[in-house]
């Protein structure tokens, strides 16, 4: 008998095609979400499909180790799964509530284990964020509106964020790396998302 | 803001406010969090900034999408198919396992989907292993016994099936039917689950070999699943060289296998 492993080659199931209006795939996401609270496991294959690289891709940015990565990316789609019913559409997008508890997982991930290994991190890190985010920015109109926005901020501003939300510092870790004093980064992150938000356009 | 709440309070709310980015990007230390969060709840044009701060950092997040691993999102999925979910805040607790075998019935429904064979039918094998649960905790005298047990299978199941290395495999039985097998060799164990197999009078069943160096293992007998499905069997202490077999027995099982195999399966 012959068996045969792996996923079926006939899935039909693409990625999203980028062609299809943003708006409407967001407002999908809300309602897939709102299917998967009711327990409706092929939303959740949907959202998966949808939302799955952005989640991979965030927290392998954060915690750099591709194993540990997969960990906390299985970790957060079943977070999604059991508290879907928690997801609020009146307080932000759907993208952005998964994107939240991504990232704040792989973040927490890595401080408790950064310890031992602060060090190294911190003089890995200090080299990449704005470069090596940039080179694994791909072309496609989502990704060069990102790049253009984060290019329109100010070397602090970008820096800033750069570190805290890609290298995962806290804002007095940032700036020790970048000596300045706290407030100004405080500052400077504040003012530099609020510059991202309004440069891509964020309706809320 | 009041101008009537007082300088303190203003010069607090402002660091507070101040602290909005660094919130966003989840760029402070847990104990600032909580401050911050505390706020947070009393103060509503906060939790706006907030908001859209976040649709920020969240197309940063987007712009690093990469190719997901394969074979995760099948783990995801097996593993959501075992996972209780949360209850809406608003809504009492109780009808928790209603909604447990209406979820499971929602798993089985989606084996109804074309394209989506191999993920259904690790979904399918977990939400039996949940259909399982559900009903021995209803019609057994020890409920609690019976539920505890279900789980502690339910369990293992889990941990086979979310296992890094999880493979599966399906493929026909002889004498009609499908077979699907996912293995962790890590785990050294499998989940077994069948589908469609010929009616056998009540006085026989199919029983689970593992076959090999180590000798021949009875697995155990399948059960009687629902919708044409056996329920889930695991099969634990899997050595090197170990084939899996399905022969027809009689129904109290054997020792050794009695008739030809209807499935034999490299491991």
């Amino acid at each position: 008998m012959t068996f045969t492993g792996g996923p079926d080659p006939r899935d039909p199931d693409g990625p999203e095609t980028p062609t299809r209006p943003a708006k409407a795939a967001a407002k999908d996401l809300a309602a897939q979400i709102g299917l998967i609270a009711r327990g409706d496991p092929g939303a959740f294959d949907a959202v998966f499909e949808q939302v799955g690289p952005s989640v991979f891709g965030i927290v392998r940015r954060v915690m750099r180790d591709p194993a540990q990565s997969e960990e906390v990316t299985q970790d957060v789609m079943l977070e999604v799964w059991r508290n879907a019913s928690k997801f609020d559409s009146t307080r932000g997008s759907a993208m952005a509530w998964v994107m939240t508890l991504a990232h704040r997982r792989a973040v927490d991930r890595v401080r408790s284990v950064q310890k031992e290994s602060e060090r190294e991190r911190r003089t890995a890190s200090a080299d990449i964020p704005y470069d090596e985010v940039m080179e694994a920015v791909e072309s496609s109109l989502e990704r060069e509106r990102v790049r253009r926005c984060l290019k329109s901020l100010t070397g602090l501003q970008r820096e800033s964020v750069t570190l805290a939300y890609y290298g995962g510092y806290t804002y007095d870790q940032v700036a020790g790396l970048l000596g300045v004093p706290t407030g100004t980064v405080k500052t400077r992150m504040r003012d530099a998302l609020i510059r991202l938000r309004d440069c891509l356009g964020v309706a809320v | 803001m009041k101008l009537t709440r007082g300088k303190r309070r203003t010069a607090r709310a402002r660091d507070a406010h101040t602290l909005a980015g660094a919130y966003a990007m989840d760029a402070i230390s847990e104990s600032d969090r909580v401050r911050f969060e505390r706020h947070l709840a009393g103060c509503d044009e906060c939790a706006q900034e907030i908001a859209g701060l976040r649709e920020a950092t969240a197309r940063l997040g987007a712009a690093t999408a990469a190719p997901v691993p394969p074979g995760l999102k099948e783990r995801v999925m097996a593993a959501a198919a075992v996972t209780r979910q949360q209850a809406p805040a608003a809504e009492p607790d109780s009808p928790a396992r209603v909604g447990a075998v209406s979820r499971a019935g929602a798993w089985l429904r989606s084996l109804a989907w074309p394209g989506r064979l191999v993920m259904a039918a690790a979904g399918a094998a977990a939400a039996a292993a949940l259909a399982v649960a559900v009903v021995f905790g209803v019609s057994n005298g020890s409920i609690q016994q019976q539920l505890d047990q279900a789980q502690a299978s339910s369990h293992q199941i889990a941990v086979v099936l979310t296992a890094k290395d999880a493979r599966m495999m399906t493929g026909p039985v002889t004498g009609g039917g499908t077979a699907t097998i996912v293995m962790s060799h890590a785990q050294r164990a499998l989940v077994f689950t069948a589908a469609g197999l010929h009616a056998l009078p009540s006085s026989r069943g199919y029983e689970l070999w593992l076959i090999g160096p180590a000798g021949t293992r009875p697995v155990g007998m399948l059960p009687q699943g629902s919708h044409g499905m056996t329920g889930p069997v695991i099969a634990s202490g899997l050595h090197d060289g170990d084939h899996l077999a399905l022969t027809d027995e009689p129904a109290s099982g054997s020792s050794q296998p009695s008739t030809s195999m209807m499935l034999d399966v490299d491991l």
